[in-house]
């Protein structure tokens, strides 16, 4: 026999006066297959369309769909519900500005953290388009691209207190994102710039080994392996610091 | 530029970490000698003693004990909108590793206190011996004091190499959970040794 | 009045968006990206399997070379691409993947040696030289000569706008996102910018620019079935098509993609058949063979859609609850090919199907994917009708594809046309001033402000999501794979109705803030008629091409249909005006067999 779920929906409209914050209540049966996007839809579709919430993909790929659900921070659009309890809270991500219900200003958040660390390639020759590519060993190509499956969903911030507590922590996407160009041999930066980003306690050594974010990261991106080779990487460069002649 | 300080700071905190964490665990079987007899336990003593162990290590511990302190005191959330958005956070996401930290915060301050205090009465009654430290623990509240010392130090120290291994890559990912449950081993362990060690001095006639 | 102003406006920050926005930038003008979505979540992130250049670094693609990609590209389309266009796009291929290569894009490489593939299930041997080792690789895809899309695991996409989006960050291209784009600001002759309400608050803002790009991507959301991102509705086209001036090409050569699981309609890329994936029926039998015996499962795309749908028609198809499907096996490649070069296609089985595909078969069937039509724009990306529009990516109908893009095609569109569009606006924007008229501004926010809120205060009327998911129920069963006279006019007739009753949108909600359903009840009647586009396009274009199959009139027909089909919406009609131009001026390669597909051509 299918369920009768009972969604608790976190209900806040910042730009509306009138609006308190507060959990709201629905009622849906479950069907086969059912997963939060189809759900979500139906109860905006049918029983209040003012829900506000944000997929795009809905296939785990964009990252959009990030929120708390049953206390966990997780991508709604892969979340079953025959994954779930008879009851389902579902959270607006913390450590995000509130757009509305359950969605969040992810896209300020990320584009500020990827203006700090400064993320892309820096390089000081020019692109020649007559010339072919530079060669990259193959085995690199690949572990680049596993640490750049990263889609910034954020509930790796959403699940480190850390970054809760400290706003201006810069969590293990941004080190992850700084690993990625560490082992990229197109990024020319020297352990010294890269020191000057995150060698912090906004950056790697703000870090507590929470481990939330290892543990939640939809895309099983190895956070904590990448967290502590910065802070290796980054520990080593103070050290360097200090000897005398080392600027 | 960025200055070294917080990685430099990082750095110290670890080292005073591993110190106090190899410390702590030949503390404890230096103690275990108690259980094989006062003699054992005396001459150990001794030994310590003839080469200053005590006398120059006891208080470059408490110097460690002190800088750490200060150290991890800096990660303490001190604000109490910090404390609360910690709170919540990890009320809301009932995570162990998160958990894990907020015993290794509460435990901390009562070894600050109790360690301190303990450090305070052993090294100011040098030497040590197995008759001292039975009277110790056999008058006033000393049993309840340790009763409680123990597993607080136990467990902060436990969580804090577990720590320790992950911030630094020690532990990879891969051994991440067989190394949680070697620490749950290990913590246990040393709270039963610890505790025979107390039974074992509460017992001694002196 | 909020007014911002910039030197460009792009509508769209995915990757053709982008890519125009960064050549601006780096020219010096200053530039702003609106987006649905923050850019980084632009549907481009969804694009698995590659994107084509003709490097011929790999062995299986040795002797590639811009002329074949050519050949294949025109092919692809039924000749119904415009030459010139194909011809600036495979030159340009290679070098636009080797700057995304510069600015951080994780190709994989050659590796030398040994090594196994996989042919339609059969297992072969390749080796490759050392001398290419380190050198971007590729893989197969359907409907080409050579291997030759290039790739990143099958997170293609992904892997491409990311990097474009860091270049975009240093070179301070901002992004607003949670914005929506509601109608351009011109006056018949120039485009100066658009009207835009923020999703945040739900404001109106205007933009005002000296040169506007449409690079909204696709629009397949117009049908209920789609692997395209909830957010592809169509919006750039839409506020091209209201302007009156500006046509759209093309509408109803829609690509059906031939593996979208069964029920949730997600693609798994083609690379999947690519790297040797069959096909398989209820019997657990190949298939594609009898039709196809050359290319088989890598016939282009439109081919094995229509191979798949008639081998369910007869009664071959595996029954679900969700209706008729078919077998995608890849199991044969091994557990670790899967994991590394098909990662996300391992990772959605395992999530929303529950099945692992090393080990299961995965449930399959033709889906909605990609618009070949678009806002029509002469080679230079400048779009027809208004001077200061430009359009790109999948929005545009620049029109390389014709009425089938080639797998791993659209992702080279983006950044090979963001930069050759790019250069133009560079170009024109250096000789180019606006006038600025505010009355036509206060006008176009006064248009915008006064449809929301009749919407709001109306007080019955039309339910919003009911009429969308009519729209998108009549394009589903009268407007797919296969088309025919009787099902295009029910179709048309219906869409009319729909459209009409769009006039009298009611929401339920009370519309304040970033409310989603006045968002959608702003968006539908553009929708309706784009779907009206689609439907009546396909119902005047008497022949089959490429994707557009109509079953009255099975042969393609160069001597009378070798043209492209010009949809504008003059206002206050409830059908768009069709009017056609020569499908290419250039003739390179004249009209021919395809050597897949069959069909018979009249010339
Ligand atoms: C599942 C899937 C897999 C694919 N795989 C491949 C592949 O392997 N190889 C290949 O070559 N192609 C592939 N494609 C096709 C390819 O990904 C797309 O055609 C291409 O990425 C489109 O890029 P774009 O920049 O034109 O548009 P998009 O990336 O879709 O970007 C559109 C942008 O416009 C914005 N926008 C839309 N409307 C408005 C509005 N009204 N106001 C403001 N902003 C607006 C959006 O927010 C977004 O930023 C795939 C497509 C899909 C659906
Ligand atoms: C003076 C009282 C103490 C206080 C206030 C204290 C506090 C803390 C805090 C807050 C942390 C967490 C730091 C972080 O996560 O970054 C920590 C870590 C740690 N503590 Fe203590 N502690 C005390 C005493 C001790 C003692 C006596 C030992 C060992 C015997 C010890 C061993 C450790 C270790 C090994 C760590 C992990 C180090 C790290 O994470 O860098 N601490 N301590
Ligand atoms: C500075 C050097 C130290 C010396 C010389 C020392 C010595 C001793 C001695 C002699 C005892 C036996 C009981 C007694 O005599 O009261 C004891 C017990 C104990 N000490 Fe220490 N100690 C030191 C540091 C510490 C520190 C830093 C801690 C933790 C914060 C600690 C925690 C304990 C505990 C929990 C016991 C109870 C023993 C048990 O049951 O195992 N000691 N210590
Ligand atoms: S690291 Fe993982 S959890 Fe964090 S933003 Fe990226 S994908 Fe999301
Ligand atoms: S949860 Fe936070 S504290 Fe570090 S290990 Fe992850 S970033
Ligand atoms: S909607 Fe894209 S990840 Fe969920």
């Amino acid at each position: 026999m299918s369920r009768k779920l009972k969604y608790s929906i976190f209900r806040y409209n910042p730009v509306d006066p009138d609006s308190k914050p507060g959990m709201q209540e629905f009622f849906l049966q479950e069907t086969e297959n059912l997963n939060l996007f189809v759900a979500l839809n139906i109860l905006r579709e049918v029983q209040d369309p003012s829900i506000q919430f944000d997929f795009c993909c809905r296939a785990g790929i964009c990252g959009a769909c990030g929120m708390v659900i049953n206390g966990r921070p997780g991508l709604a659009c892969r979340t079953k519900t025959a994954d779930l309890p008879d009851q389902v809270s579902l959270l607006p991500l913390p450590g995000f500005r509130l757009v509305g219900d359950l969605s969040v200003d992810t896209g300020s958040w990320f584009r500020a953290m990827n203006e700090k660390i400064r993320s892309w390639v820096h390089t000081d020759k020019e692109f020649d388009p007559q010339e072919q590519e530079v060669c990259m060993d193959n085995r690199v190509a690949e572990k680049i691209y596993e640490l750049d499956r990263c889609i910034e969903c954020g509930c790796c911030i959403a699940a480190c207190a850390t970054a809760q507590m400290r706003v201006d922590f810069l969590g293990a996407v941004a080190m992850n994102r700084i690993a990625r160009f560490m082992i990229d041999p197109r990024d020319k930066r020297g352990h010294k710039d890269y020191f000057e980003v995150v060698g912090t306690d906004q950056g790697i050594f703000g870090c507590m080994g929470l481990l939330g974010c290892q543990d939640v990261c939809p895309k099983n991106i190895p956070l904590q392996d990448q967290l502590a080779y910065v802070r290796r990487k980054m520990g080593w460069q103070a050290l360097r610091r200090l000897m005398p002649g080392q600027a | 530029m960025t200055t070294s300080r917080p990685a430099c700071l990082d750095w110290l905190q670890m080292l005073t970490g591993i110190c106090l964490v190899v410390f702590m665990y030949l503390h404890a079987l230096f103690l275990a000698s108690i259980i094989l007899g006062p003699g054992a336990f005396n001459s150990l003593a001794d030994f310590f003693e003839k080469y200053y162990l005590a006398q120059k290590g006891g208080p470059a511990i408490a110097l460690v004990f002190l800088v750490h302190f200060f150290l991890a005191a800096r990660k303490i959330p001190l604000s109490s909108r910090e404390q609360k958005k910690f709170l919540s956070a990890a009320k809301m996401f009932r995570h162990r590793d998160t958990w894990l930290w907020m015993v290794q915060v509460v435990s901390a301050v009562v070894v600050l206190l109790l360690g301190a205090i303990h450090m305070w009465v052993v090294l100011t009654d040098l030497p040590i011996t197995a008759e001292k430290s039975a009277a110790r623990i056999q008058t006033g509240y000393w049993l309840v004091f340790y009763m409680l010392l123990l597993p607080m130090v136990e467990l902060h120290v436990g969580i804090g190499w577990y720590r320790l291994g992950i911030k630094w890559g020690f532990i990879k990912s891969a051994a991440r959970h067989r190394a949680k449950r070697a620490e749950y081993y290990l913590t246990t362990f040393f709270i039963l040794l610890g505790l025979i060690i107390l039974v074992r001095f509460l017992l001694l006639s002196s | 009045m909020r007014v911002i102003y910039t030197d460009l406006l792009c509508i769209g920050a995915g990757l053709a968006g982008e890519r125009v926005a960064i050549e601006a930038a780096q020219a010096g003008f200053e530039t702003v990206c609106l987006s649905l979505v923050p850019s980084r979540r632009s549907h481009s992130s969804a694009a698995q399997g590659g994107m084509q250049a003709a490097l011929g670094n790999c062995i299986k693609g040795h002797g590639d070379c811009p002329d074949v990609h050519f050949q294949d590209t025109v092919k692809g389309s039924d000749w119904g691409c415009d030459q010139e266009v194909a011809r600036m796009f495979v030159d340009n291929a290679p070098v636009a993947i080797r700057q995304m290569d510069y600015w951080g894009v994780p190709w994989n490489r050659v590796v030398a040696g040994r090594s196994c593939y996989y042919k339609g299930g059969e297992r072969l041997e390749k080796e490759e030289p050392l001398e290419k080792t380190g050198l971007i690789t590729a893989r197969d895809f359907g409907g080409t000569a050579r291997w030759r899309a290039c790739f990143c695991s099958d997170g293609t996409g992904h892997a491409m706008l990311y990097p474009l989006d860091n270049v975009a960050v240093k070179y301070g291209v901002q992004v607003h996102d949670r914005t929506e784009a509601l109608s351009l600001i011109h006056n018949g002759e120039q485009c100066l910018g658009a009207v835009v309400r923020c999703l945040k608050t739900g404001r109106l803002l205007a933009y005002l620019a000296r040169a506007t790009l449409i690079a909204s991507g696709g629009f397949g959301r117009i049908y209920r079935a789609s692997t395209n991102a909830v957010i592809n509705e169509g919006g750039g086209q839409i506020i091209a098509l209201d302007t009156g001036v500006v046509p759209l090409g093309n509408m109803e050569a829609v690509q059906f993609h031939p593996t979208g699981i069964v029920p949730t309609d997600i693609l798994v890329t083609e690379g999947c058949r690519g790297d040797g994936g069959t096909l398989l029926d209820v019997k657990q039998e190949r298939f594609m063979p009898g039709y196809e015996p050359e290319k088989a499962e890598l016939a282009s795309r439109d081919v094995v859609s229509r191979c798949m749908h008639e081998h369910m028609a007869r009664g071959l198809g595996v029954k679900s609850p969700y209706g008729d499907h078919l077998w995608l096996d890849i199991r044969h490649l091994g557990r670790e090919h899967i994991s590394v070069k098909l990662r996300e296609v391992d990772e959605i089985c395992k999530n929303f199907l529950g099945i692992d595909p090393a080990e299961q078969l995965i449930p399959v069937r033709p889906t909605q994917h990609y618009s070949m039509g678009g806002v029509r724009t002469d080679k230079n990306g400048a779009a027809y009708g208004l001077k200061g529009l430009f359009s790109a990516g999948e929005a545009a109908c620049w029109d390389m594809h014709g009425f089938n893009r080639l797998g791993g095609n659209s992702l080279s569109e983006t950044v090979v046309a963001g930069m050759i569009v790019g250069r133009k606006i560079v170009e024109f924007l250096q000789g180019h001033e606006i006038s600025l008229n505010t009355g036509l501004v206060r006008n176009e926010l006064k248009k915008q402000q006064e449809r929301i809120n009749r919407l709001m205060s109306r007080d019955s009327g039309e339910r919003v999501y009911d009429l969308r998911n009519r729209m998108q129920d009549i394009l589903m069963d009268y407007v797919g794979i296969f088309r025919n006279e009787k099902d295009l006019n029910t179709a048309v007739d219906e869409l009319r109705e729909v459209l009409h009753r769009t006039g009298n949108l009611k929401l339920s909600s009370s519309g304040t803030g970033a409310d989603p359903e006045l968002a959608l009840a702003l968006r539908l009647p553009g929708m309706v008629r784009l779907a009206l586009c689609v439907a009546y396009g396909a119902l005047e274009r008497r022949e089959s091409r490429g994707s557009h199959a109509r079953q009255d009139y099975p042969a393609r027909n160069d001597r009378d249909w070798l043209v492209r089909t010009l949809a504008c919406w003059p206002e206050s009609r409830d059908l768009p005006r069709l009017e056609y131009e020569p499908a290419t001026r250039i003739v390179e390669i004249p009209p021919g067999d395809r050597g897949y597909g069959g069909g018979g051509v009249i010339s």
